[in-house]
Protein backbone atom coordinates (compact mmCIF):
# COMPACT_ATOMS: atom_id res chain seq x y z
CA UNK A 1 0.00 0.00 0.00
CA UNK A 2 1.03 3.40 -1.26
CA UNK A 3 0.77 7.11 -0.10
CA UNK A 4 1.32 10.36 -0.91
CA UNK A 5 1.11 12.69 1.69
CA UNK A 6 1.25 16.42 -0.38
CA UNK A 7 2.01 19.11 2.36
CA UNK A 8 0.99 22.79 2.17
CA UNK A 9 2.71 24.60 4.75
CA UNK A 10 0.85 26.84 6.27
CA UNK A 11 2.16 29.89 8.06
CA UNK A 12 -0.79 32.21 9.29
CA UNK A 13 -4.43 31.72 9.62
CA UNK A 14 -6.84 34.91 9.26
CA UNK A 15 -10.77 35.71 9.40
CA UNK A 16 -12.07 36.49 6.09
CA UNK A 17 -15.20 36.65 3.80
CA UNK A 18 -14.22 33.68 1.51
CA UNK A 19 -12.46 30.28 3.09
CA UNK A 20 -9.95 29.50 1.02
CA UNK A 21 -5.59 28.63 0.98
CA UNK A 22 -3.65 31.49 -0.26
CA UNK A 23 0.16 31.93 -0.52
CA UNK A 24 0.47 29.72 2.41
CA UNK A 25 -2.26 31.64 4.29
CA UNK A 26 -5.31 29.61 5.49
CA UNK A 27 -8.62 32.30 5.31
CA UNK A 28 -11.45 30.79 7.17
CA UNK A 29 -15.51 32.20 6.69
CA UNK A 30 -16.54 31.20 10.83
CA UNK A 31 -19.99 32.26 9.69
CA UNK A 32 -19.67 29.38 6.65
CA UNK A 33 -18.29 27.01 9.55
CA UNK A 34 -20.97 28.02 12.13
CA UNK A 35 -23.65 27.01 9.90
CA UNK A 36 -21.94 23.99 9.44
CA UNK A 37 -21.62 23.19 12.81
CA UNK A 38 -24.52 23.94 13.97
CA UNK A 39 -26.50 21.69 12.12
CA UNK A 40 -25.74 19.69 15.26
CA UNK A 41 -29.02 20.49 17.28
CA UNK A 42 -27.09 19.28 20.68
CA UNK A 43 -24.66 22.12 20.31
CA UNK A 44 -25.83 25.36 21.40
CA UNK A 45 -23.00 27.61 20.44
CA UNK A 46 -19.45 27.27 18.81
CA UNK A 47 -16.67 30.62 18.66
CA UNK A 48 -14.04 30.41 16.97
CA UNK A 49 -10.52 32.04 18.15
CA UNK A 50 -7.39 31.89 16.37
CA UNK A 51 -4.10 31.31 18.49
CA UNK A 52 -0.46 31.71 16.97
CA UNK A 53 3.22 30.96 18.31
CA UNK A 54 4.64 33.39 20.86
CA UNK A 55 1.17 34.90 21.84
CA UNK A 56 0.54 35.90 25.04
CA UNK A 57 -2.60 32.92 24.90
CA UNK A 58 -3.46 30.04 26.80
CA UNK A 59 -6.14 27.57 25.66
CA UNK A 60 -7.86 25.60 28.69
CA UNK A 61 -9.50 23.13 28.74
CA UNK A 62 -8.39 21.60 25.78
CA UNK A 63 -10.35 18.68 24.64
CA UNK A 64 -8.71 17.38 20.65
CA UNK A 65 -6.09 18.37 18.60
CA UNK A 66 -6.77 17.46 15.01
CA UNK A 67 -4.65 18.91 11.87
CA UNK A 68 -6.59 19.29 8.80
CA UNK A 69 -5.86 16.89 5.58
CA UNK A 70 -8.21 15.81 2.67
CA UNK A 71 -8.44 13.02 -0.13
CA UNK A 72 -7.29 13.90 -3.54
CA UNK A 73 -6.62 10.44 -5.11
CA UNK A 74 -7.07 6.44 -3.59
CA UNK A 75 -10.39 4.92 -1.87
CA UNK A 76 -12.03 5.98 0.84
CA UNK A 77 -12.38 9.77 2.83
CA UNK A 78 -10.64 11.35 5.55
CA UNK A 79 -12.11 9.96 8.89
CA UNK A 80 -13.70 6.93 7.51
CA UNK A 81 -16.56 5.06 9.43
CA UNK A 82 -16.96 8.50 11.13
CA UNK A 83 -17.06 11.39 9.06
CA UNK A 84 -16.60 9.93 5.23
CA UNK A 85 -17.97 6.42 4.72
CA UNK A 86 -16.26 3.11 5.73
CA UNK A 87 -13.79 2.48 2.75
CA UNK A 88 -10.34 1.58 3.28
CA UNK A 89 -7.86 4.43 3.63
CA UNK A 90 -4.10 4.37 3.45
CA UNK A 91 -3.41 4.70 -0.21
CA UNK A 92 -3.27 7.39 -3.18
CA UNK A 93 -2.64 10.91 -2.31
CA UNK A 94 -3.50 13.21 0.50
CA UNK A 95 -3.08 16.61 1.11
CA UNK A 96 -2.39 18.26 4.35
CA UNK A 97 -2.07 21.66 5.93
CA UNK A 98 1.14 21.33 7.56
CA UNK A 99 1.80 24.20 11.06
CA UNK A 100 -2.19 24.50 11.49
CA UNK A 101 -4.44 22.63 13.73
CA UNK A 102 -8.01 22.70 15.06
CA UNK A 103 -7.77 22.62 19.03
CA UNK A 104 -11.36 22.18 20.58
CA UNK A 105 -12.49 24.15 23.84
CA UNK A 106 -15.16 24.97 25.60
CA UNK A 107 -16.89 23.89 29.27
CA UNK A 108 -14.99 20.62 30.71
CA UNK A 109 -16.37 17.41 30.21
CA UNK A 110 -14.09 15.18 31.90
CA UNK A 111 -11.32 16.00 34.42
CA UNK A 112 -8.45 15.18 32.32
CA UNK A 113 -8.47 18.04 29.91
CA UNK A 114 -4.96 20.31 29.45
CA UNK A 115 -3.70 23.35 28.43
CA UNK A 116 -1.78 24.90 25.70
CA UNK A 117 0.16 28.29 26.28
CA UNK A 118 1.00 29.42 23.08
CA UNK A 119 4.20 31.08 24.91
CA UNK A 120 6.02 31.24 28.02
CA UNK A 121 7.48 27.47 29.89
CA UNK A 122 4.60 26.04 29.22
CA UNK A 123 4.97 26.89 25.67
CA UNK A 124 7.86 24.71 25.87
CA UNK A 125 6.61 21.74 26.88
CA UNK A 126 3.74 21.08 24.17
CA UNK A 127 4.09 20.93 20.45
CA UNK A 128 0.68 22.84 19.70
CA UNK A 129 2.34 25.63 20.92
CA UNK A 130 4.28 25.76 17.54
CA UNK A 131 1.57 25.69 15.58
CA UNK A 132 -1.24 28.02 13.69
CA UNK A 133 -4.85 26.82 15.36
CA UNK A 134 -8.22 27.32 14.92
CA UNK A 135 -9.55 27.13 18.15
CA UNK A 136 -13.35 26.14 18.48
CA UNK A 137 -15.33 26.82 22.06
CA UNK A 138 -18.02 24.71 21.74
CA UNK A 139 -20.95 24.99 24.05
CA UNK A 140 -23.41 22.20 24.36
CA UNK A 141 -27.12 22.89 25.03
CA UNK A 142 -27.90 22.07 28.74
CA UNK A 143 -28.87 18.39 29.85
CA UNK A 144 -26.68 16.56 27.83
CA UNK A 145 -24.99 13.89 29.67
CA UNK A 146 -21.13 13.56 29.65
CA UNK A 147 -20.53 11.43 26.59
CA UNK A 148 -22.92 12.68 24.40
CA UNK A 149 -21.33 16.31 25.39
CA UNK A 150 -17.99 14.62 24.44
CA UNK A 151 -19.17 13.42 20.58
CA UNK A 152 -20.52 16.67 20.17
CA UNK A 153 -17.35 18.57 20.74
CA UNK A 154 -15.49 15.47 19.18
CA UNK A 155 -17.73 15.52 15.87
CA UNK A 156 -17.37 19.26 15.96
CA UNK A 157 -13.25 19.33 15.82
CA UNK A 158 -13.58 16.46 12.91
CA UNK A 159 -16.21 18.15 10.82
CA UNK A 160 -14.08 21.10 11.30
CA UNK A 161 -10.88 19.91 10.07
CA UNK A 162 -12.71 18.09 7.19
CA UNK A 163 -14.06 21.51 5.97
CA UNK A 164 -10.69 23.49 6.48
CA UNK A 165 -8.91 20.02 4.69
CA UNK A 166 -10.97 20.52 1.76
CA UNK A 167 -9.68 24.13 0.93
CA UNK A 168 -7.08 22.22 -0.05
CA UNK A 169 -7.94 19.40 -2.49
CA UNK A 170 -6.95 21.42 -5.50
CA UNK A 171 -3.56 22.73 -4.36
CA UNK A 172 0.23 21.77 -5.39
CA UNK A 173 1.96 20.47 -2.63
CA UNK A 174 4.85 22.79 -1.03
CA UNK A 175 6.18 19.22 -0.52
CA UNK A 176 5.44 15.44 -1.17
CA UNK A 177 6.48 12.78 1.05
CA UNK A 178 5.84 9.04 0.27
CA UNK A 179 5.04 6.07 2.10
CA UNK A 180 5.00 2.76 1.06
CA UNK A 181 4.18 -0.55 2.81
CA UNK A 182 5.00 -4.03 0.69
CA UNK A 183 3.16 -7.24 1.46
CA UNK A 184 4.79 -9.69 4.19
CA UNK A 185 5.81 -11.86 1.09
CA UNK A 186 7.75 -9.07 -1.26
CA UNK A 187 9.05 -7.44 1.94
CA UNK A 188 10.91 -10.22 2.29
CA UNK A 189 11.46 -10.87 -0.94
CA UNK A 190 13.24 -7.67 -1.53
CA UNK A 191 14.75 -6.99 2.19
CA UNK A 192 15.72 -10.67 2.83
CA UNK A 193 19.18 -9.24 5.19
CA UNK A 194 17.00 -6.84 6.98
CA UNK A 195 15.46 -7.08 10.41
CA UNK A 196 11.72 -7.52 9.81
CA UNK A 197 9.99 -5.25 12.54
CA UNK A 198 6.17 -4.05 13.88
CA UNK A 199 4.95 -1.71 15.65
CA UNK A 200 2.27 -2.35 18.56
CA UNK A 201 0.13 0.71 19.01
CA UNK A 202 -1.95 0.45 22.14
CA UNK A 203 -5.34 2.79 22.35
CA UNK A 204 -6.95 4.06 25.45
CA UNK A 205 -10.23 2.34 25.65
CA UNK A 206 -11.69 2.49 29.13
CA UNK A 207 -14.51 3.78 28.66
CA UNK A 208 -15.61 6.39 30.76
CA UNK A 209 -14.74 9.16 27.84
CA UNK A 210 -11.41 7.32 27.64
CA UNK A 211 -12.19 5.94 24.41
CA UNK A 212 -10.42 5.82 20.84
CA UNK A 213 -12.33 4.89 17.49
CA UNK A 214 -11.11 3.17 14.78
CA UNK A 215 -12.95 3.08 11.04
CA UNK A 216 -15.74 4.36 13.59
CA UNK A 217 -15.51 1.25 15.35
CA UNK A 218 -15.24 1.87 19.48
CA UNK A 219 -12.00 -0.05 20.53
CA UNK A 220 -12.95 -1.83 23.41
CA UNK A 221 -15.17 -3.90 21.92
CA UNK A 222 -12.33 -5.23 19.56
CA UNK A 223 -9.89 -7.51 19.59
CA UNK A 224 -6.49 -6.85 18.40
CA UNK A 225 -5.86 -6.50 15.01
CA UNK A 226 -3.62 -5.12 12.22
CA UNK A 227 -3.46 -1.62 10.36
CA UNK A 228 -1.20 -0.32 7.51
CA UNK A 229 0.85 2.14 8.87
CA UNK A 230 -0.53 4.89 5.97
CA UNK A 231 -4.37 4.20 7.27
CA UNK A 232 -3.29 6.26 10.21
CA UNK A 233 -2.42 9.18 7.84
CA UNK A 234 -5.69 9.41 6.43
CA UNK A 235 -7.60 9.33 10.07
CA UNK A 236 -8.41 5.51 10.66
CA UNK A 237 -7.77 6.38 14.09
CA UNK A 238 -8.79 9.18 16.30
CA UNK A 239 -9.49 10.09 20.01
CA UNK A 240 -12.66 10.17 21.68
CA UNK A 241 -10.30 10.69 24.68
CA UNK A 242 -10.40 12.99 27.96
CA UNK A 243 -7.67 10.34 29.64
CA UNK A 244 -4.59 12.93 31.19
CA UNK A 245 -3.74 15.60 29.25
CA UNK A 246 0.21 15.04 29.14
CA UNK A 247 -0.58 11.60 27.90
CA UNK A 248 -3.23 10.95 26.02
CA UNK A 249 -2.88 10.59 21.91
CA UNK A 250 -4.79 13.32 20.01
CA UNK A 251 -6.63 12.46 17.01
CA UNK A 252 -3.71 14.99 15.48
CA UNK A 253 -0.86 12.81 17.33
CA UNK A 254 -2.62 9.69 15.64
CA UNK A 255 -2.59 10.89 11.96
CA UNK A 256 1.53 12.75 12.61
CA UNK A 257 2.42 9.23 14.67
CA UNK A 258 6.58 9.54 15.24
CA UNK A 259 7.30 5.43 15.45
CA UNK A 260 5.70 5.10 12.17
CA UNK A 261 7.32 8.09 10.57
CA UNK A 262 10.99 7.13 12.16
CA UNK A 263 10.15 3.46 11.38
CA UNK A 264 9.72 4.32 7.40
CA UNK A 265 12.32 6.58 7.88
CA UNK A 266 14.48 3.16 8.13
CA UNK A 267 12.94 1.13 6.32
CA UNK A 268 14.62 -0.44 3.42
CA UNK A 269 18.05 0.38 4.54
CA UNK A 270 18.16 -0.80 8.27
CA UNK A 271 15.06 -2.65 8.88
CA UNK A 272 11.56 -3.87 7.13
CA UNK A 273 8.72 -2.23 8.97
CA UNK A 274 6.10 -4.78 8.47
CA UNK A 275 3.14 -3.30 10.03
CA UNK A 276 0.69 -1.67 12.57
CA UNK A 277 -0.77 -3.86 15.26
CA UNK A 278 -3.52 -2.22 17.25
CA UNK A 279 -4.22 -3.07 20.74
CA UNK A 280 -7.10 -1.86 23.47
CA UNK A 281 -6.47 -0.62 26.98
CA UNK A 282 -9.54 -2.31 29.20
CA UNK A 283 -11.04 -2.57 32.46
CA UNK A 284 -11.55 -6.01 32.70
CA UNK A 285 -8.43 -8.12 33.49
CA UNK A 286 -9.71 -10.93 31.28
CA UNK A 287 -9.79 -8.11 28.37
CA UNK A 288 -6.38 -7.28 29.08
CA UNK A 289 -5.33 -11.18 28.94
CA UNK A 290 -7.23 -11.70 25.55
CA UNK A 291 -5.89 -8.53 23.88
CA UNK A 292 -2.58 -9.10 24.74
CA UNK A 293 -2.39 -12.65 24.03
CA UNK A 294 -3.50 -11.94 20.69
CA UNK A 295 -0.50 -9.45 20.38
CA UNK A 296 1.76 -12.06 21.11
CA UNK A 297 0.11 -14.23 18.39
CA UNK A 298 0.11 -11.68 15.71
CA UNK A 299 3.61 -10.96 16.32
CA UNK A 300 4.59 -14.79 15.69
CA UNK A 301 2.14 -15.09 13.37
CA UNK A 302 3.99 -12.39 10.93
CA UNK A 303 7.29 -13.86 12.46
CA UNK A 304 9.17 -10.75 12.89
CA UNK A 305 12.44 -9.81 14.51
CA UNK A 306 11.52 -6.64 16.51
CA UNK A 307 8.97 -4.72 18.02
CA UNK A 308 8.15 -1.51 19.07
CA UNK A 309 5.50 -1.03 21.56
CA UNK A 310 3.36 2.47 22.51
CA UNK A 311 1.53 3.10 25.77
CA UNK A 312 -1.34 5.58 25.90
CA UNK A 313 -2.29 6.57 29.67
CA UNK A 314 -1.45 5.81 32.79
CA UNK A 315 -2.15 2.93 35.90
CA UNK A 316 -4.05 -0.15 34.84
CA UNK A 317 -2.42 0.43 31.29
CA UNK A 318 0.60 -0.40 32.69
CA UNK A 319 0.08 -3.85 33.05
CA UNK A 320 -1.57 -3.72 29.35
CA UNK A 321 2.25 -2.55 28.37
CA UNK A 322 3.80 -4.85 30.81
CA UNK A 323 1.86 -7.87 29.87
CA UNK A 324 2.21 -7.32 25.41
CA UNK A 325 5.90 -6.75 26.37
CA UNK A 326 6.36 -10.34 28.12
CA UNK A 327 4.17 -12.47 26.35
CA UNK A 328 5.88 -10.75 22.89
CA UNK A 329 9.58 -11.37 24.83
CA UNK A 330 8.26 -14.67 25.58
CA UNK A 331 7.83 -15.73 21.91
CA UNK A 332 11.64 -15.33 21.47
CA UNK A 333 10.61 -11.80 19.93
CA UNK A 334 12.73 -8.25 21.15
CA UNK A 335 10.63 -5.96 22.35
CA UNK A 336 11.33 -1.40 23.56
CA UNK A 337 8.33 -0.12 25.31
CA UNK A 338 7.58 3.62 24.71
CA UNK A 339 5.87 5.21 28.39
CA UNK A 340 6.08 8.11 30.68
CA UNK A 341 6.45 8.01 34.46
CA UNK A 342 4.24 8.84 37.34
CA UNK A 343 7.15 8.91 39.85
CA UNK A 344 6.25 11.60 42.07
CA UNK A 345 6.92 15.14 42.42
CA UNK A 346 10.94 14.18 43.49
CA UNK A 347 10.56 11.21 40.90
CA UNK A 348 11.68 9.33 43.70
CA UNK A 349 9.02 6.71 43.34
CA UNK A 350 8.05 3.47 41.03
CA UNK A 351 7.12 5.13 37.82
CA UNK A 352 5.18 2.48 36.08
CA UNK A 353 2.06 0.76 38.40
CA UNK A 354 3.70 -2.45 36.92
CA UNK A 355 7.22 -4.01 35.80
CA UNK A 356 8.91 -7.12 34.78
CA UNK A 357 12.15 -8.26 34.15
CA UNK A 358 11.84 -8.83 30.41
CA UNK A 359 10.88 -4.86 29.87
CA UNK A 360 14.43 -4.51 29.78
CA UNK A 361 14.27 -1.72 26.64
CA UNK A 362 12.32 1.30 27.41
CA UNK A 363 11.75 4.80 27.12
CA UNK A 364 10.52 7.36 28.83
CA UNK A 365 8.08 10.68 27.87
CA UNK A 366 9.35 12.08 31.16
CA UNK A 367 8.09 12.73 35.19
CA UNK A 368 3.96 13.58 34.92
CA UNK A 369 3.84 14.30 38.09
CA UNK A 370 6.87 17.26 37.79
CA UNK A 371 5.51 20.57 39.23
CA UNK A 372 5.64 23.50 37.11
CA UNK A 373 4.53 27.23 37.41
CA UNK A 374 2.78 28.81 33.90
CA UNK A 375 2.59 32.44 34.33
CA UNK A 376 -0.30 34.73 33.85
CA UNK A 377 -1.38 35.13 30.28
CA UNK A 378 -3.07 38.08 28.42
CA UNK A 379 -5.66 36.30 26.48
CA UNK A 380 -7.76 32.83 27.94
CA UNK A 381 -9.38 30.95 25.35
CA UNK A 382 -11.82 28.87 27.10
CA UNK A 383 -12.47 28.36 30.69
CA UNK A 384 -9.71 29.38 33.08
CA UNK A 385 -11.52 27.47 36.35
CA UNK A 386 -11.01 24.40 34.91
CA UNK A 387 -7.03 24.47 35.90
CA UNK A 388 -8.38 23.50 39.47
CA UNK A 389 -10.12 20.38 38.46
CA UNK A 390 -8.52 19.12 35.70
CA UNK A 391 -6.00 15.98 36.08
CA UNK A 392 -2.48 17.32 37.92
CA UNK A 393 -4.15 20.54 38.92
CA UNK A 394 -5.87 20.94 42.22
CA UNK A 395 -7.92 23.02 44.37
CA UNK A 396 -5.50 26.53 44.20
CA UNK A 397 -3.76 25.22 41.23
CA UNK A 398 -5.25 28.80 39.58
CA UNK A 399 -3.95 31.86 41.36
CA UNK A 400 -5.37 35.29 41.95
CA UNK A 401 -3.43 36.56 39.11
CA UNK A 402 -3.97 34.42 36.62
CA UNK A 403 -0.93 32.02 37.14
CA UNK A 404 -0.95 28.30 37.16
CA UNK A 405 1.21 25.86 39.95
CA UNK A 406 -0.17 22.23 38.67
CA UNK A 407 1.82 18.91 38.00
CA UNK A 408 3.23 18.24 33.94
CA UNK A 409 0.03 15.97 33.39
CA UNK A 410 -2.04 19.30 32.65
CA UNK A 411 -0.28 20.54 29.34
CA UNK A 412 -1.56 18.77 26.36
CA UNK A 413 1.09 16.07 25.11
CA UNK A 414 3.68 16.87 27.53
CA UNK A 415 4.82 13.17 28.42
CA UNK A 416 3.45 11.45 25.10
CA UNK A 417 3.92 8.34 24.78
CA UNK A 418 4.47 8.14 21.14
CA UNK A 419 7.44 10.41 21.59
CA UNK A 420 5.86 13.38 19.89
CA UNK A 421 7.68 15.37 22.39
CA UNK A 422 11.22 16.33 23.86
CA UNK A 423 11.16 15.08 27.56
CA UNK A 424 13.15 11.91 27.97
CA UNK A 425 15.81 10.78 30.22
CA UNK A 426 18.79 8.22 29.59
CA UNK B 1 -1.68 0.36 51.73
CA UNK B 2 -2.00 -3.20 51.60
CA UNK B 3 1.85 -4.00 53.17
CA UNK B 4 2.24 -1.42 55.54
CA UNK B 5 -0.95 -2.28 57.05
CA UNK B 6 0.71 -5.87 56.80
CA UNK B 7 3.89 -4.57 58.37
CA UNK B 8 2.11 -3.45 61.35
CA UNK B 9 0.77 -7.06 62.17
CA UNK B 10 -2.47 -7.47 60.42
CA UNK B 11 -3.22 -9.40 58.11
CA UNK B 12 -4.80 -8.06 54.68
CA UNK B 13 -6.82 -9.19 51.55
CA UNK B 14 -6.48 -6.77 48.66
CA UNK B 15 -9.84 -7.17 46.07
CA UNK B 16 -9.02 -5.77 43.20
CA UNK B 17 -9.20 -6.07 39.34
CA UNK B 18 -5.78 -5.82 38.08
CA UNK B 19 -4.28 -8.78 39.81
CA UNK B 20 -0.40 -8.58 38.34
CA UNK B 21 -0.36 -4.91 39.40
CA UNK B 22 -1.28 -6.67 43.12
CA UNK B 23 1.22 -9.53 42.78
CA UNK B 24 3.87 -6.71 41.70
CA UNK B 25 3.12 -4.41 44.49
CA UNK B 26 3.52 -7.73 47.22
CA UNK B 27 -0.21 -8.29 47.96
CA UNK B 28 0.11 -11.56 50.05
CA UNK B 29 -3.91 -12.43 49.50
CA UNK B 30 -5.72 -11.58 46.68
CA UNK B 31 -9.41 -11.30 45.63
CA UNK B 32 -10.08 -10.73 41.39
CA UNK B 33 -12.64 -7.82 41.15
CA UNK B 34 -14.78 -7.21 38.32
CA UNK B 35 -13.50 -4.45 36.49
CA UNK B 36 -11.31 -1.38 37.28
CA UNK B 37 -14.71 1.20 37.84
CA UNK B 38 -16.51 -1.34 39.28
CA UNK B 39 -14.33 -3.51 41.36
CA UNK B 40 -17.52 -5.10 43.80
CA UNK B 41 -20.54 -4.47 41.60
CA UNK B 42 -21.64 -4.49 37.68
CA UNK B 43 -24.15 -1.32 36.31
CA UNK B 44 -25.54 -3.74 33.68
CA UNK B 45 -27.03 -6.10 36.54
CA UNK B 46 -29.94 -5.26 38.79
CA UNK B 47 -29.12 -3.88 42.11
CA UNK B 48 -30.32 -7.58 43.24
CA UNK B 49 -27.71 -9.62 41.08
CA UNK B 50 -24.96 -6.48 42.34
CA UNK B 51 -25.59 -7.62 45.74
CA UNK B 52 -24.71 -11.39 45.32
CA UNK B 53 -21.30 -10.30 43.35
CA UNK B 54 -20.94 -8.17 46.59
CA UNK B 55 -21.60 -10.60 49.34
CA UNK B 56 -19.83 -13.11 47.20
CA UNK B 57 -16.37 -11.41 46.81
CA UNK B 58 -16.83 -10.35 50.68
CA UNK B 59 -17.72 -13.21 51.54
CA UNK B 60 -14.52 -14.68 49.36
CA UNK B 61 -12.44 -11.82 51.25
CA UNK B 62 -13.26 -13.27 54.77
CA UNK B 63 -12.30 -16.63 53.41
CA UNK B 64 -9.24 -15.84 52.31
CA UNK B 65 -8.34 -13.08 55.50
CA UNK B 66 -8.57 -16.72 57.49
CA UNK B 67 -6.50 -18.75 55.38
CA UNK B 68 -3.14 -19.22 56.48
CA UNK B 69 -0.63 -18.63 53.42
CA UNK B 70 3.13 -19.20 52.98
CA UNK B 71 3.36 -17.67 49.61
CA UNK B 72 1.54 -14.54 47.28
CA UNK B 73 -2.06 -16.30 46.71
CA UNK B 74 -4.89 -15.61 44.71
CA UNK B 75 -8.32 -16.97 45.39
CA UNK B 76 -9.91 -17.19 42.22
CA UNK B 77 -13.77 -16.96 42.49
CA UNK B 78 -15.58 -20.20 42.03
Amino acid sequence: MKLEIGQIFIRDIQFDAVSRIENNILYVNTQELKALLLEDEHLASVDFEIAKPGEKTRIIPVKDVIEPRVKVEGGGGIFPGVLAKVEAVGSGRTNVLKGAAVVTTGRIVGFQEGIIDMSGPGADYTPFSKLNNLVLICETVDGLKQHAHEKVVRFAGLKTAAYLGRLAKELVADEVKTYETPSVKEGMLKYPDLPRVAYVLMLQSQGLLHDTYVYGVDMKQSLTTMLYPTELMDGAIISGNCVSACDKNTTYHHLNNPVVEDLFAKHGTELNFVGVIITNENVYLADKERSSDWTAKLVELLGVDGVVISQEGFGNPDTDLIMNCKKIEAKGVKTVIITDEYAGRDGASQSLADADASADAVVTGGNANMVIELPPMERIIGHKEAADVIAGGFDGSLKEDGSIVAELQVITGATNELGFNKLSAR
Amino acid sequence: MVKEIERAGLPVVHICTVVPISLTVGANRIVPAVAIPHPLGNPSLTPAEEKEIRSKLVDKALIALSTEVTDQTVFEMS
